[in-house]
């Protein structure tokens, strides 16, 4: 099934020839589409690159993984892409390779997502690829085999890394007793059970339209995405929205864990309760954590921990957001000598934003940075699509872009303070140490 | 394999030089030379309402000499700091106050500054780099505080992390002790502790001058209104002469060698072999081109042959892979790395990915495997084409090591020409005993 050779390279030149640069494109303009049989997607028709990106993801992730299988998901979403129909992996590999296509599915705690970037010369080949894969997965044996013993390997590794011991061990604590607690890559023991027949049975029960997004951004219009959409999804069962977990209770008492490894440098996780993403104040909150320790070098945390002490390379602090849960988390890493230090003056910079919130002069920077930084990641059909994606999977409407400067420039003193105080609760921070810190000890003790 | 050249929050470009495919279109790319010696690369994209610009200075870790490591590194901290117009670390917070984002890069041929704003703000970074081109003021404070920064980015990216202590032990054995390629990025740990300021400065003022430098601007602007600006803020700014960098013809003497580490911290072990390679520039470069066919083919994915006899057949490991970057100033490297599946030996590794390389010196590649290989490089240059990060990042690395625009267009044709013939022939060159370096990645005696 490999096309000829020298066809194969005509085909990529000539999607290179018949790529012209859009006229002038300002902000991206989101059309939305309604497949004839009910696929609803958000669509960049963009001519700007030879190439269309999809983004998609159906409900249900690693979060409800059935008892005894953790690490279902996760494993499942890889072999998706390791053979289907009458192809096996090294053929279906081979024909992405021979179409420039590129095809990946992933989990995250209450999504299964993929993605597919092709060239737009070879988008029939693509989505003929994407149909095999959602529709007929295989699940040979030995890729199975294969794909477990790298996951358990991967498990191994991240035990070694204080980084990925630092993330889990915050989520195993903040989580315990909810389905967020549980390794989305699955334990050891679970993936040794993983046979054929439960992968199939769970790609069976989450690859469904009923709580499907789309996001296509490229050289696409809306009949034909349409089409193939309907071509590439149609074959799946319309099914029922899968349910959502359970409700979480956050922390209201303070705790620090340590987790010794024998490096030289420790690593440092701090997780408040967040706020969700539909809350009223969820912009005074974005704004707040820009000043706090967004992304750039101009943040308190920053200026405190990097700039002014040497204390840190990299101290930032970011608004996650679940389904069922939200977290406020600040991150950074310092020798084990002065980690405790390092710790001491991030507290003491959320103390002093929530007593005495943001200055009008950081408002003022943290919105026009905020109104203009959007863009700045709109660099590639893919992260187009990814961001459309992102704002599918939030509940906002397509004008989202064009409203949401208003909601930014909306956001007062007063509200950023509010909410500080708020999300800035010393007594329900969870610290997380991995290392060999000096003057950091577990508290309360286990 | 050897770990990325760059040391900074951005690694070196993964995809080998790119092509003319960012010329293809209505506009082209352009180049022009200011009377200062600056040369200016526009790269038009109207994608979204974005500019990037990328000043690259000609000089990276590999123009320090032993004993007095980390310089490059360390000065490209610095250049965050402030000059006479702008206040000390303000440069990122007026960059971030106009909705824009900043970083920088050091490798081992060169520093990279880049910022990425709205259209209307070019002016405004093109200001501002061109002042701290000139400009920039250290003091003994600000140096002593980001001393510790610097030392933790190490311990982050090195000390904490076995397979990048090993990596540095390899480099000192295949490009040879106290070279320039052998020496890492961010420098060592007693060189960082002792840089002073006299130092930084005369880095600075030998090697940041107009004449040493390429400035990229990709994103939604014109060739005009960049020539325009260009002028305007760095056309003023007199040229000094910068002498001819140098590097080593030759590598390690006493190879092949082996290095290894056991680590307490490592649990799954990793094999990999390296060689010394040509680039553009230094060695039989005439293979420049089939090395890069030859490392896809050979281990650029999971069709390719190491990882089809390795991991898909025999499973004796978990991954294969092979590498090459053909943008240095001196020498470079091919690398095989693999990932042994739990209870195999080494010797079975080394056994097989031996008989992998001699299947392929004496059996020759097929015209097949060879145009697979093309397809697929030629295809990674159309995805770098859709993302205005790497363009700039693509010319920057070779046109800031002796490359030029003619390289970057021909690049497409070159790939396309290689013969299997050719593919053989450079791996037979490059693979040998001669200049290899095998590294060895294993948990430390009895922790497991």
């Amino acid at each position: 099934m490999t096309p000829g050779l020298r066809r194969g390279a005509a085909m990529v030149l000539a999607a290179v020839l018949a790529w012209l640069p859009a006229a002038g494109a300002g902000a991206i303009e989101i059309k939305e589409v309604t497949t004839p049989l009910g696929i609803k997607a958000w669509l960049v028709e963009d001519k700007s690159a030879p190439v269309v990106a999809l983004s998609f993801s159906f409900a249900g992730g690693t979060a409800s993984d059935p008892a005894g299988q953790s690490g279902v998901t996760d494993l499942m979403a890889t072999l998706l892409t390791d053979g289907a129909g009458t192809l096996d992996a090294q053929a279906f590999r081979r024909r992405q390779e021979d179409a420039a296509a590129s095809l990946g599915f992933g989990a995250s705690l209450d999504r299964l997502s993929g993605t597919l970037r092709v060239i737009s010369a070879n988008r029939d080949e693509g989505f003929e690829l994407l149909r095999l894969a959602l529709t007929q997965p295989r699940f040979d044996p030995d890729m199975v085999e294969q794909r477990r013993a790298q996951a358990i390997a991967r498990l191994n590794q991240a035990d070694q890394r204080p980084q990925a011991v630092a993330g889990r061990t915050l989520m195993t604590t903040l989580f315990a007793g909810h389905p967020y607690a549980a390794d989305p890559e699955g334990t050891r023991e679970d993936l040794k059970m993983l046979s054929p027949a439960l992968l199939k049975r769970r790609a069976a029960a989450l690859l469904e339209r009923s709580g499907l997004i789309v996001s296509a951004v490229g050289d696409i219009g809306e009949a034909e995405l349409a089409r193939r959409l309907d071509r590439a999804f149609g074959g799946l069962g319309v099914g029922t929205v899968q349910p959502l977990p359970q409700e979480w209770k956050p922390p209201t008492k303070p705790r620090t864990i340590v987790v010794e490894r024998p490096v030289p440098q420790s690593t440092v996780l701090m997780a408040l309760p967040g706020i969700a993403r539909d809350d009223p104040d969820w912009y005074a909150a974005v704004i707040m954590n820009h000043v706090l320790g967004g992304r750039g070098q101009q943040s308190r945390l920053f200026h405190e921990v990097r700039e002014k002490r040497g204390l840190a390379y990299g101290v930032s602090s970011g608004l996650r957001t679940y389904k069922r849960a939200a977290l406020l988390v600040i991150s950074t890493a310092s020798a084990n000598e002065r980690v405790a230090e390092a710790i001491r003056i991030v507290r003491t910079e959320l103390a002093h934003l929530r007593t005495d919130g943001v200055t009008e002069q950081e408002l003022a920077d943290a919105k026009t940075y905020l109104s203009g930084a959007l863009a700045l990641s709109l660099d590639s059909s893919g992260s187009v699509a990814g961001l459309m994606h992102s704002l599918q999977i939030d509940g906002l409407s397509p004008d989202h872009l064009v409203r949401r400067e208003a909601l930014i420039a909306a956001v007062k003193l007063d509200s950023v303070r509010r909410v500080a105080r708020r999300l800035l609760r010393d007594e329900a921070m969870t610290t997380v140490v991995v290392g060999k810190p000096v003057g950091v000890i577990s508290e309360p003790k286990e | 394999m050897l770990g990325g050249l760059a040391a900074s929050a951005v690694s070196a470009p993964s995809f080998p030089a790119l092509a003319k495919l960012f010329t293809v279109g209505r506009r082209a790319a352009e180049s022009f030379t200011l009377t200062n010696g600056l040369q200016v690369v526009v790269l038009p994209a109207r994608r979204a309402p974005i500019v990037t610009q990328m000043m690259v200075y000609k000089v990276g870790s590999a123009d320090e000499s032993f004993g007095r490591t980390g310089v490059a590194h360390f000065l490209e901290h610095m250049m965050l700091k402030g000059t006479e117009r702008v206040a000390s670390g303000e440069f990122s917070r007026i960059v971030s106050r106009n909705g824009g984002r900043d970083n920088a890069y050091t490798t081992f041929d060169s520093t990279g500054y880049y910022q990425i704003v709205a259209p209307d703000r070019l002016d405004l970074v093109m200001r501002m780099e061109a002042d701290r081109m000139t400009g920039l003021r250290i003091t003994e404070r600000e140096l002593i505080s980001e001393r510790q920064v610097v030392l933790e980015e190490r311990r982050s990216r090195i000390d904490n992390v076995p397979a990048a202590l090993l990596d540095e032990a390899a480099r000192e054995q295949l490009f040879g002790r106290h070279k320039p390629y052998a020496m890492p990025v961010i420098g060592y740990v007693d060189d960082i502790k002792k840089l002073n300021i006299t130092e930084l400065t005369t880095f600075y003022r030998r090697f940041y001058t107009p004449g040493n430098a390429v400035l990229i601007v990709a994103g939604d602007t014109t060739p005009e209104i960049v020539r325009k600006l260009a002028e305007k803020h760095y056309g003023p700014i007199p040229n000094r002469k910068v002498e001819a960098r140098r590097r080593p013809a030759q590598g390690g003497t006493d190879l092949p060698q082996r290095v290894s580490r056991a680590d307490a911290r490592v649990v799954e072990p990793r094999w990999s072999c390296d060689w010394l390679a040509p680039s553009y520039r230094v060695g039989e470069t005439k293979y420049a081109y089939a090395l890069q066919v030859l490392a896809r083919l050979f281990g650029g994915s999971e069709t390719s042959r190491l990882w089809r006899a390795l991991v898909t057949d025999s499973k004796i490991a978990l991954s294969a892979s092979a590498g090459y970057s053909p943008a240095s100033l001196g020498l470079s490297s091919f690398g095989v790395g693999v990932h042994p599946t739990p209870q195999r030996t080494v010797r079975e590794i080394e056994t097989a990915v031996n008989l992998e390389m001699k299947k392929l010196i004496d059996g020759g590649v097929t015209a097949n495997e060879v145009e697979r290989a093309q397809n697929q490089l030629l295809a990674a240059a159309i995805y770098a084409q859709d993302s205005l990060a790497s363009g700039p990042r693509l010319y920057g690395a070779v046109l800031s090591t002796g490359g030029t625009m003619a390289d970057i267009d021909a690049w497409p044709e070159r790939i396309a020409a290689v013969t299997p013939a050719e593919v053989a022939a450079a791996a037979q060159s490059v693979w040998r005993d001669s200049g290899a370096v095998i590294s060895l990645l294993t948990p430390a005696e009895g922790s497991r």
